[in-house]
């Protein structure tokens, strides 16, 4: 076990290294920012000046070497555009993104899960069917559409939700005060619906998959209840593979929420990333981009730990 | 006894509305820095615009009035003693007097990061003759010194000496009428009043500034009353706006132009395919033919709705150097087919336009609709439309032929672009920089620099428009299309004037 983990964990730090060359070169040939930050009436002399100033005259090899002892000290550089450490700006931003990302995760956890397990049981029900025509709806309506709708009904037409922003922030969430709540619902909804839909529908298709099994007709048989085959023996089975989608849609949701932090003004991290890379920022983007490296290497590599738990099969 | 709750209610929410009255604005944009020196742009400049003042203001007509600056006198063409304003303190309580002025102007001038040097490079040094008295001189006469000046915020020696650029962009001290309480990077910017602003205090107790950058956020915003103001109305949302009893709704002719440059300078031009392998746009027949071609009520009826003011010349009617002479010829397929048959191209020819998509408003859809208009006369124009940051770096590249770029004469004044866009380029002097067409007409440079001395207004007002005459009426060296118009909403519980300078300056709001 030991040895794997070291095994992981060095596969990890290179793909960092691998991704952090990647984002600085690919930011290196977008251009410099500098003609975008000075004003019409600077001269060609204050833009050769600035550019100096960044550190951006440099060639390539130079400016990427520096980068990574700067790296190493724990400093990923200054935004061009803020002029602030461009890791306390995307660690500023970040629990607003999370926040959004874990409880619209969360969400369609608790409701996808107990959902697909329904439509599974009895799939030709009219239960059944009616929640597969909603989590197709689901799947298919673009996400920025179900924002602006939400927008629209619950803030202009009926004014009982604000339209945009954060709201009050305590302990760093605001899923703590009410006026936070407020402000909450409409973005995690729109986040949560494509996810809800998608882990229903593979919960619903990995439940009936494994009802199916010999096991099951053998627990069956033995006059095992109902309720301890579907909600003990069969979801442990359907976990499995659930378990490594909702560690890789995690992701997708982080990236998502670009959209729905637009439509709601929300501070969090894809607004941020989205105007850096408009504003060639490049220490923001490789910040942000090593930042939510990290964070997907964890995942993984706690997924990857959790299967050992769920699946004894699985040994390292 | 239904009604009396309710009546006791209503006014316990007046009284409690009444005990601390709070704007709250929606910008399209948000504030980059709260170091006044370190972005000079309009969204920037307008948020910092309440927390600091300038030695000269502009009212909202752009025209100057005395700041923190009582009385200035201009002994010789190239010397300027300003008095300033006593009594006044910074938001901590420091005083302000002339060592601040010179700090301000010395940080302007040689912080490595600063993006208002080029508003302070013809001022050779600033001295202090007494407490509240400084000597400007400039290195040679410089009748717009004064417009310059209501772009340089007066910092507080005291506090930012020693001080790094982190702590100076996070920590904004100012002697304006609002000071800063809190701002987090896009999402809000909190300010207080200053109760000892030294031109009163200002009606409102706290301000707040969203930027909502997504246009449709924006206007849900004011639809939905969580905001009071907004700003850059979206043109498709103008009438879900005006339909609102609660909203009043405003129109301001802005102060930016968008035009079209061409390359008049290479005989052959990267992007131009034509029957005789020559450059097209070097004949003035040409250029006129693409004037008289563009049909541009039906650009500023279908593109901008009807909001955008068509242009005839580089300098709007609010700017300095304006020429009411001017006016736009009516579009004219026939005169331009005509032309060009005369130029030699009677089949017309292929170019490339390049433009931005996503720095002026509907930038890529007016590009696509001069291409459309353009093709009717035979000039095939195929749209390269790509991000800002692409499409500045490749024409600073003079990788293009025919682009489409915009002009904020934010000075009031036409020398910004005379200097920047229709003077010959020349990399030392710093003239010509936008000037990527690389159009050259030595007569009008001399009138360019002519008018830089001139200090009677008069005067100068007479060169600065031969200049412009030449340039764009008889030369034709670009193609003006209209001026931008800045379209705002409000509550109709505030009073609130537009300025043509496009900032939202609390202090004037009711």
């Amino acid at each position: 076990m030991t040895k794997y983990i070291l095994n992981r964990l060095f596969h990890s730090a290179l793909v960092m290294l691998t991704i952090s060359f990647i984002v600085f070169f690919i930011m290196f040939k977008a251009g410099d920012p500098v003609e975008l930050m000075l004003p019409p009436d600077a001269t060609q002399q204050d833009v050769i000046d600035m550019r100096a100033a960044l550190g951006l005259d440099k060639s390539f090899i130079v400016q990427y070497q520096k980068f990574l002892i700067n790296v190493s000290k724990g400093n990923l550089g200054n935004s061009f555009i803020y002029g602030q450490p461009a890791l306390d700006i995307v660690f500023e931003r970040m629990p607003a993104t999370m926040e959004l990302a874990v409880i619209a995760m969360i969400i369609s956890i608790l409701v996808g899960i107990p959902l697909g397990i329904i439509s599974s049981i009895k799939p030709n029900s009219i239960m059944s069917r009616v929640i597969m025509f909603f989590s197709l709806a689901g799947i298919s309506v673009p996400v920025f559409w179900t924002g602006m709708i939400l927008v629209l009904i619950f803030s202009v037409i009926l004014g009982v939700l604000p339209s945009s922003g954060r709201g009050e922030v305590y302990l760093f969430t605001s899923a703590f005060t009410w006026d936070g709540i407020k402000h909450l619902i409409m973005p995690v909804a729109t986040l949560s619906i494509f996810q809800l839909a998608l882990i229903l529908r593979l919960t619903r298709t990995g439940m009936m998959e494994v009802l199916m099994q010999d096991y099951i007709k053998l627990a069956t048989a033995k006059g095992v209840p109902r309720k301890v085959i579907v909600y003990y023996h069969a979801l442990k089975n359907t976990l499995i593979p659930l378990i490594t989608i909702i560690g890789i849609q995690f992701g997708q949701l982080v990236a998502f929420t670009i959209v729905t932090e637009t439509i709601f003004a929300w501070p969090g991290t894809g607004k941020l990333i989205i105007d850096s890379i408009q504003n060639l920022d490049r220490p923001i983007v490789v910040a942000y981009l090593l930042v939510i490296s990290f964070i997907f290497v964890a995942i993984n590599f706690a997924v990857d730990v959790l299967y050992t738990l769920v699946d004894p099969r699985v040994r390292v | 006894m239904k009604k009396i709750i309710i009546g006791l209610a209503t006014v316990a929410l007046l009284c409690s509305a009444g005990n601390a009255k709070t704007l709250k604005v929606g910008l399209a944009s948000g504030a980059l820095s709260m170091d006044p020196y370190a972005h000079n742009e309009t969204a920037t400049n307008s948020i910092l615009s309440n927390i600091f003042d300038t030695l000269i203001a502009f009212d909202k007509d752009i025209k100057t009035h005395p700041g923190l600056a009582v009385s200035w006198t201009n002994p010789e063409p190239t010397v300027w003693i300003m008095k300033l304003r006593e009594g006044v303190k910074f938001h901590n309580g420091s005083k302000f007097n002339a060592d601040d002025v010179i700090f301000s102007f010395n940080r302007v001038k040689t912080w490595n990061k600063s993006g208002f040097k080029g508003k302070v490079s013809a001022i050779d040094s600033v001295e202090k003759i007494d407490e509240y008295t400084v000597k400007f001189v400039t290195k040679k006469p410089y009748p717009v010194f004064l417009r310059k000046l209501t772009y340089i915020s007066i910092l507080d020696k005291e506090s930012l000496e020693g001080k790094n650029d982190q702590w100076i962009g996070l920590n904004p001290i100012g002697t304006g009428p609002y000071k800063l309480t809190s701002w987090s990077k896009g999402d809000h910017i909190k300010m207080d009043v200053n109760k000892k602003y030294w031109r009163g205090v200002g009606k409102f107790d706290k301000v707040i500034f969203r930027p909502l950058t997504n246009n449709a956020t924006r206007v849900a915003a004011i639809l939905s009353n969580e905001v009071d103001i907004i700003n850059r109305v979206p043109v498709v949302d103008v009438n879900r706006v005006k339909k609102s009893d609660k909203l009043n709704f405003f129109v301001q002719p802005g102060l930016r132009l968008i035009y079209l440059q061409m390359d008049q300078d290479r005989d052959n031009s990267p992007f131009i395919k034509t029957h005789d392998g020559k450059n097209p746009l070097k004949d003035v027949r040409v250029r006129k033919a693409i004037y008289y071609g563009i049909n541009e009520d039906a650009i500023v009826k279908y593109v901008m709705k009807g909001f955008a003011e068509p242009a005839a010349q580089l300098s709007p009617p609010a700017v300095f150097g304006n020429d009411p002479s001017i006016k736009r010829p009516a579009f004219n397929p026939e005169k331009a087919k005509a032309l060009l048959a005369e130029a030699g191209y009677p089949d017309g020819f292929e170019i490339q336009l390049d433009s931005p998509n996503n720095r002026y408003i509907n930038d890529a859809q007016i590009a696509q609709a001069v291409a459309s208009s353009l093709a009717k006369i035979g000039i095939k124009v195929k749209v390269n439309a790509t991000p800002k940051s692409t499409f500045f770096k490749e024409t600073g590249k003079l990788k293009t032929s025919f682009f489409l770029i915009g002009w904020a004469s934010s000075d009031g004044d036409a020398s910004s672009i005379l200097d920047g866009c229709v003077h010959t380029y020349n990399a030392e002097t710093g003239y010509g920089r936008y000037n990527r067409g690389r159009y050259s007409n030595t007569k009008v440079d001399a009138l360019i620099e002519k008018s830089a001395g001139i200090m009677d207004p008069a005067e100068r007002l007479k060169v600065l428009q031969e200049a412009q005459k030449l340039a764009i009426v008889e030369d034709q060296n670009f193609i003006p299309l209209h001026y931008q118009v800045d379209i705002y909403a409000s509550s109709k519980n505030i009073k609130f004037e537009t300025r043509t300078d496009s900032r939202i300056w609390v202090y004037d709001i009711k």
